[in-house]
């Protein structure tokens, strides 16, 4: 089974004086239907990683496939298109844009793609935000929604344009047990039941714990790679 | 590609009406700077053109005089010349005045549309009850003088045909009438420079004020100037009226080569004039736009503020797969509505400053008028095409640094 998201020596130096190594030598590789954690201290890289394999960085050495395609020498135009297409992020701090509705948000990344017509933007919005349990709330703008809902419309919104990958960054940093619990079970869904990979940057070892995948960080190194499910 | 076009800029909108204060503060500045620009522009253009139609309809567009810009050959160099050296020679005496007139005028009035007015003028001393003053007798053909001057359109009595069912009718300025005490019908008499006296009558009265027409000229008939001036059959001055008055220049050039005579065209008569019009343009411009850069400022603060505060959403719009362009497009526009909606509004205040100061009583010449003011699209196209111009070169600074933002610093920063 060829992965879905493949590093290779994933190296990113930070040009500063001395210059600061965020990730050294990572390699991994994601496969689809997977629910893949990178846990790890404060400070290893574990967020810097992230961005890498989201294209949102670029590495100072090492390879990046996607899908079986080396995505090295990309322009900007052509990783943005990859992003919009392929990659759902949630991040910790949710990220919605204040002046727009919750059904809006949701509704950006099929604009800008502009593969569907309104109607069925507006359609596909509503259905997802009905998963994500915010049929009701999907007029309201950010600010008038509780912090686990506002994660949920970005998860939504992650979902619009039905991405293979979702990368997300302390999605429950910032939530209580339950809003947690519940983000987690979504994620476990997109990965179990549509198939599609997530990988989830968390410092809470019960999130790992329920992860298909963990990968663990210190210091900018990837020290293990393990599947809790196979261990036992 | 245009529903992504209309994506962006919703969000542009979204940022404008955001951050109301800034946005209605930008667009005041450039509605203020077109306003005044359409005002300013409107008021010297008009004015100028105003000016300009006096110059050029108040005389002929061209005057040939009897005067030439380098002396005659004289007949001696004529017959010989190279290598001889001629001393002592004594110059041939030239009676004044414009020999073969009669070819010029043939000449000239074979130019399209072309009016052409020959006349005499001369000095006299008008005398009235032990008064006595100078006068510039001008003889002229009163039929063919009205279609060349404005003459007829300034008399405040009596009209040129006048001239041609008085005998020895004279037509002076109010002021001149004034001061001798002179009205219509009144008769005064003229003494030549030759000691010649005749008396006149006076027709009519030009208004004061009119320069060109001169405080102390008088028109008569023309056979009546060469009878009174002892100069039978000769006149001294050829008028040019030409269909196009920016045409004279060069038709001008071309009589005088072939002639010999001095033809002054309008521009040249007036070049002190012109150029200081020019001066005045070059100031008014100046100025203007530095008030339309002013209003560009305005643009550039509320953009880039408008870059620094949605830093995040720059972001998250990037991570979201928004492309740099995108990013940069989103601000364009916003500097590009700022513009937009401040030229509206300037076209606005512009259209009631024009108004007011199309409404503001200008008194010319003991007459109540109106300011001149140039109302055409054109200095409306010119205000909006500065004010857009400098708006989006205004937003597109900021709007550069909006697409060099790294998500990561501030996904980073915020996580």
């Amino acid at each position: 089974m060829t992965a879905l998201l493949e590093a290779r020596h994933l190296r990113r130096i930070l040009l500063e004086d001395p210059p600061v190594t965020l990730v050294d030598d990572a390699s991994l590789a994601i496969e689809p239907a997977t629910f893949a954690t990178i846990v790890g201290p404060s400070g290893c890289g574990k967020s810097s990683l992230l961005y890498l394999l989201g294209l949102l960085d670029r590495p100072t050495s090492g390879e990046l496939w996607l899908g079986g395609v080396e995505l090295d020498g990309l322009d900007g135009d052509a990783r943005a298109r990859i992003r919009l297409q392929q990659f759902g992020f949630v991040f910790q701090f949710h990220f919605l844009l204040p002046e727009f509705s919750a059904l809006e948000n949701v509704m950006l990344p099929m604009h800008r793609l502009g593969r569907l017509d309104g109607d069925e933007v507006r359609m596909r919005a509503r259905d997802l935000l009905d998963a994500m349990g915010l049929g009701d709330k999907a007029a309201m703008t950010p600010n008038r929604l509780s912090g686990g809902e506002r994660q949920r419309v970005a998860i939504a919104r992650a979902l619009a344009n039905d991405p293979l990958l979702i990368l997300s960054d302390e999605p429950t940093g910032n939530l209580d047990s339950r809003n947690s619990a519940r983000v987690v079970e979504i994620f476990q869904m997109l990965a179990h039941e549509q198939g599609r990979a997530v990988i989830c940057v968390t410092h809470d070892a019960g999130i790992a714990e329920m992860s298909d995948m963990r990968i663990e960080m210190l210091d900018g190194k990837v020290i293990e790679q393990r599947s809790p499910g196979l261990e036992i | 590609m245009t529903r992504s076009f209309m994506l962006l800029a919703r969000i542009a909108g979204k940022h404008l009406l955001g951050r109301r204060r800034q946005t209605i503060v930008a667009v005041s500045g450039v509605a203020v700077g077109v306003g005044f620009f359409l005002a300013v522009s409107s008021l010297m253009v008009g004015s100028q053109r105003d000016f300009i139609a006096t110059l050029v309809d108040a005389a002929p567009h061209i005057i040939i005089s009897d005067e030439i810009r380098s002396p005659t050959p004289q007949p001696a160099f004529r017959a010989i010349s190279g290598a001889v050296a001629l001393h002592g020679y004594k110059v041939r005496s030239e009676a004044r005045g414009i020999k073969d007139w009669q070819q010029i005028v043939i000449a000239a009035g074979r130019l399209p549309g072309a009016i052409v007015a020959p006349s005499l003028t001369g000095a006299v001393t008008l005398r009235l009850g032990g008064r006595e003053e100078p006068l510039a007798l001008v003889g002229i053909q009163p039929e063919i003088e009205a279609k060349i001057s404005t003459i007829e359109k300034n008399l405040r009595v009596g009209r040129l045909h006048d001239l041609d069912t008085t005998q020895g009718g004279v037509i002076i300025g109010e002021e001149l009438a004034h001061r001798l005490g002179l009205n219509v019908g009144d008769v005064v008499s003229a003494t030549s420079a030759r000691g010649d006296t005749r008396t006149l009558r006076v027709v009519g009265l030009f208004k004061r004020g009119r320069g060109q027409l001169g405080a102390s000229s008088g028109y008569v008939l023309l056979r009546e100037a060469q009878s009174l001036l002892g100069r039978p059959f000769i006149i001294n001055a050829i008028g040019v009226k030409l269909l196009d008055p920016y045409a004279a220049q060069p038709v001008a050039a071309r009589l005088e080569q072939r002639f010999g005579y001095k033809a002054q065209s309008w521009q040249e008569r007036s070049a002190d004039i012109l150029s200081l019009l020019l001066t005045r343009n070059v100031i008014m411009y100046s100025v203007v736009s530095a008030i339309l850069l002013v209003a560009s400022f305005g643009i550039y603060t509320a953009v880039s503020t408008s870059v620094t505060d949605k830093r995040r959403d720059i972001a998250i719009l990037r991570s979201m797969g928004f492309s740099e362009r995108d990013l940069q497009l989103i601000f364009v526009m916003e500097g590009l509505a700022l513009a937009l909606a401040g030229v509206a509004m300037g076209w606005a205040l512009g259209r009631v400053l024009m108004e007011i100061l199309g409404s503001i009583p200008f008194p010319v010449a003991g007459e109540t008028d109106h300011l001149p003011l140039d109302r055409s699209p054109l200095q409306y196209a010119i205000a909006a095409g500065a004010s857009l111009g400098a708006g989006i070169v205004a937003a597109w600074l900021p709007a550069r640094k909006a697409a060099q933002v790294d998500p990561v610093d501030i996904l980073r920063g915020a996580a």
